[in-house]
Order: structure tokens, then sequence, then C-alpha cells
């Protein structure tokens, strides 16, 4: 199984931190961990910063997150027009760490602004890529 | 510090040049640099061609650049910095003469983009952006700037109205330029009633993919001074660089670090601060970058960008202008030939040959180059 499963098009197929994909296939969000000073990573990294330390551990995150900034893209990619106009998001994880991910097509543009609370949960495209959206 | 001059420029028309090709256009920019600076091309000991390869058909263009220009068999290479490319071809060339390996530097900057589709051309933008986490998502540089358009609305109250400023002050600047992609003027309402490209941003807040080219030739204060009674010196590099993954990055998203950045270490080594600027061009790749770029070179405090524009600071007359040749918003924005072309419009200005759009005595001015997302910026300062 390749890494270009993950996204709405993924374009990197070989990366260390494939096990990412078994957790979204089970509904959940991981990120790594350094076995040797603990510091987290989200997206994952298969090394770590601040040691070079490279055996990390997986850790599942709760999703909960603070919405820091968004856009609604109408003009996109050939491979992400079928699903034009759609949203973009960054947001600040619990705990510090931020994400980029698509919001869900269920939220409204109208609903959104800086400091919304939402959650970042695992999803499933219809060719059965993965990733993560919030919702 | 060794004393590096620019002594002759050039410039393309830019647009969308279906009449030329890369090779044709990087010769556009060449021989008019040469004529500027009344020399040879045979006193080029070196060129520096700066592009972002992946738009152009040619692949490792300095090879047929060099070629076509003549310039075979001296040393050539290409810098990509995406749309910093040729700022930090100038950055290279201050090297390269400094150390004395090279005497007489061609920067080239130029881009052939419009035989590719915009469609084609966001996608290759969107993956200036994090392939592994950012572009799978569908992003584009229109995307990434309206994030911090977003972002900006949200923490100081700035408006749709108020960045429509930007292209209306610019377009306004570009009708005087023959370089220019688009010289007519347009108003806030058609900015404001333009087509949705990435919320907020609409049509006009962007500037347009173009084909292009720009030339800087570089010279050592000794030489500069036997070849030209015009030098125009480079007081001032910075270039920095931030996280390529927005989510790396610190803080509201509502300024580039990697500006702030950039801008202190050249303002240190041109030993300058930001009130001694005459004339300044800015990365106005959108509307809201112009209004970032006000606020992280030091013009306006955080959120005083806006402020700046409805009080006409930054138009001819104001306390500092801003992109007076047009910026790209209206010049188009042929990725490795921007930088060069702001370099091109500061050395006119400080040369009092800018015409009609001359800023009265201008003696210092500042050229700022954004990379990509911001991955990279340049701040180069120059003196008459
Ligand atoms: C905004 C954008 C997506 C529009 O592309 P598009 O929808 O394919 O536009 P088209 O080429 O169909 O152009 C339609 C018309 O709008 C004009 N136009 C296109 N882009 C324009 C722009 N940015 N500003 C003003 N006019 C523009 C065209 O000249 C054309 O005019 P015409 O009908 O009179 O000939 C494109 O200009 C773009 O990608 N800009 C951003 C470039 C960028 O991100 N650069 C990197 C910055 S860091
Ligand atoms: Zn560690």
């Amino acid at each position: 199984m390749g890494f270009e499963k993950f996204g709405r098009f993924g374009y990197v197929s070989q990366t260390k931190i494939n096990p990412l994909l078994s957790y979204l296939e089970k509904g959940q969000i991981a990120a790594t961990k350094c076995e040797k000073c603990g510091r987290t990573y989200f997206p994952p990294r298969a090394d770590c910063l601040d040691d070079r330390h490279s055996a990390l551990e997986w850790v599942v995150l709760d999703g909960k997150s603070n919405l820091v900034t968004f856009t609604k893209v109408f003009f996109a990619p050939p491979a992400f027009q079928p699903e034009t106009p759609y949203l973009l998001g960054l947001a600040e994880l619990s705990n510090g760490l931020r994400v980029f991910a698509p919001i869900s097509a269920s939220v409204e543009e109208k609903q959104l602004k800086p400091g919304k609370e939402m959650n970042l949960k695992a999803a499933k495209g219809a060719r059965d890529n993965l990733f993560y959206w919030l919702e | 510090m060794s004393r590096i001059a620019i002594i002759g420029v050039g410039h393309s028309k830019f647009g969308k040049r279906s009449d030329a090709s890369l090779r044709e256009l990087a010769f556009e920019a060449y021989s008019s640099a040469l004529d500027d600076a009344d020399i040879e091309s045979s006193r080029i000991d070196g060129s520096v061609v700066c592009s972002a390869t992946h738009y152009d058909k040619q692949r490792s263009p300095a090879g047929v650049v060099a070629e076509y220009l003549g310039l075979n068999p001296q040393p050539t290479f290409n810098i990509e910095a995406a749309c910093a490319s040729s700022a930090v071809g100038l950055r290279t060339a201050w090297a390269l003469v400094s150390s004395k390996l090279h005497n007489v530097i061609a920067v080239v900057g130029v881009q052939k983009m419009t035989e590719l589709s915009n469609e084609e051309i966001q996608e290759l933008m969107g993956r200036a952006g994090d392939v592994m986490w950012e572009s799978p998502f569908g992003t584009t540089m229109p995307a990434y700037y309206a994030m911090y358009a977003t972002a900006h609305m949200a923490k100081y109250g700035t408006t749709e109205e108020q960045m429509a400023l930007v292209p209306v002050k610019n377009r306004k600047y570009g009708s005087k330029n023959p370089n220019a992609m688009f010289q007519k003027p347009i108003t806030i309402e058609e900015v404001l009633k333009s087509r949705p490209i990435s919320a907020p941003l609409k049509l006009f807040d962007c500037c347009a993919n173009a084909d292009g080219a720009a030339c800087l030739i570089v010279t050592n204060a000794e030489k500069a001074r036997k070849l030209t009674d015009r030098p125009v010196w480079v007081a001032g590099l910075g270039l920095a660089s931030s996280p390529m993954s927005l989510a790396e990055r610190k803080g509201p998203m509502t300024s580039f670090e990697v500006t702030k950045n950039a801008a202190k270490a050249a303002y240190k080594m041109a030993r300058i601060s930001p009130n001694d600027v005459d004339v300044a061009e800015v990365h106005d790749s959108f509307s809201i970058t112009e209004i970032l770029n006000y606020e992280d070179l030091g013009f306006a405090k955080p959120g005083g960008g806006t402020r700046l524009l409805e009080k006409g600071e930054t138009e001819l007359g104001g306390k500092i202008p801003v992109n007076v040749d047009g910026g790209l918003i209206s010049k188009g924005h042929p990725v490795g030939a921007t930088g060069a072309s702001q370099l091109f419009a500061l050395a006119k200005q400080l040369r009092g040959e800018a015409g009609s759009t001359q800023v009265d005595g201008a003696k210092i001015g500042v050229a700022q180059n954004i990379g990509g997302i911001g991955m990279y910026s340049a701040v180069t300062i120059l003196r008459a």
C-alpha cells in the first residue's frame, strides 16, 4: 500500500510514515512521538528534530482543535475540480500542534471564523483514499 | 564590505507572449541590459539564469539561455527560489563578484509560463506548498495567500474594500508602464465584482501568470566606475527562510516572519531604517500580500497597512511610493523574472529615469520578493 492513498489526490508514494494510513483506516488520527525525548509530531515525522533520534512510536490524538484560518477555493487544479468549490483550513490541536486540512463538505463557509472549535476526523474518499478533515 | 553595482538593466514586455520562446524572451532582456550598460557581450564572464523551471517546457534552461545569448563557454547555472528566483540570483552574483571569482555577471530572470493552462500552473504552484501534507488537499497559491487574508481580516478588521485599494493603485501605475501585461486602470467596484478565485481573493486581487524576462548586469566598484557614470549600488541583501508547511508556522498568520527576518538583515547591512526608504517595490502577488509586506518591512505597524493605503501614503507623492511601476498585479508575474523586474524598476528610479512615475530625488530603494508561499523572502536595498 503506497502513501499516494493519502489525501484527496496524493503525490508522494514512498515514505517512512506509511503506518499513518492504517490508523486512518481505523478512523484514528495518529502522531509520532520520539522515544528518547518525548516530542510529538503531527503531521508525523520519521525523525526527531531535537535529537535526530529516529525511533518514534505512534500515538493516537484526539481531534479537538481551533480554526486558525481558512479559505474557499473556487479555482482549483485539474484533479480537484470535481469537488470545487471546497474549503481548506489551518487548525490548532489541543496539544498546540497545527494541522493543514480540508474542511468537511457539510460545513458552511458562513459558519466559519478563526477561533471556531472544530474536530479533526479521519475520512475516506470515493477512491478508497484516506485523509482527515475538520468538522 | 565590498561594493557591488548594477550597471545595466533590461526588461522584455511581460504578458501572454505567444510570439516568443523562453530563449527569445531572455535575449530581449539581455540585449536591452547590454545596451543600457553600453558594454559588449564579451565582457560578461558568467551568467546566472533564474527561473522556476517547472513552468518552462525547457528543462535546465541555463544551458539554452547561455547558448542563445552567446555566453559559452563562460560558467552558467540555474537559480530557483520560486517567485524569488532572480532576487536570489542577484545575491548569487554579489557573492560571485565580491569573491573575485567573476568580474561581470549577467543575472537573467526568465519564465515562459503560458504554454501551460492556468489550471496546470496552479497545480504546480500548489506543489510549491508541502507536497506530502498540503498539496494532496488541492492547494493553490491564491488559496494560501487567501488564508493569510482571512486571518488579517479577522484580527484587524481588514475589509475586501480596503484590499481592493491595492489593485486599483497598482493598475493605475501599470497603465503608464509599456512593459506591463495590463495597462488599463480598474475601479474598486470592478475588483469587488470580479469572480472569486479563493475567498476572500477575487480575480483582480490576483497577479496573472505571464511570460517575460528581466536582466541585471552586476560588477565590482572598480569596473563599475570605469564602465558607467550612473551605477546603482547594492547596499543591502537580506534573505531568509520559513517552514514551507503552514502548520509549522507560528502565530495568527497575519504576517510573514520570513520577510521580517530578511528585512532586518537588509536594513542592517545597508545601515538604514524603514524611514530612510524613498521608493519601494514589494511583492504584490495578491492584494493582501502588499498589505502584509508594508507591515513586515516596517512601513506600517502590524494591522496598519490598510491605513497607509487609505491615506495615499504609498502613492506617488506619498511618504513611501510602492509599486509605481504597476507591481506584479499590472505587469503579470513571470515567476523567475519578477525579482529582476522589481530591481529594474528601482534602478530606473534611482537613476532618475522613471519618467512619469519618477519619485522625486529617490536615493534609496527597497525591493521585496517572496518565494512561493513564503518559504523564501528576499529584501534588497539599492542606492543611487
Ligand atoms: C487568477 C487566475 C487563476 C485566473 O485564471 P483564469 O480563470 O484561467 O483566467 P483566464 O486566463 O481564463 O482569463 C480570463 C480573462 O481574465 C484576465 N485575467 C486572468 N488572470 C487575471 C488576473 N490575475 N488579473 C487580471 N486579469 C486576469 C485574462 O487576461 C482574460 O482577459 P480577457 O478575457 O480580456 O482576455 C490566474 O490569473 C492565476 O493563477 N493567478 C495567480 C498566479 C499566482 O498564483 N502566482 C504566484 C503568486 S506567489
Ligand atoms: Zn527526540
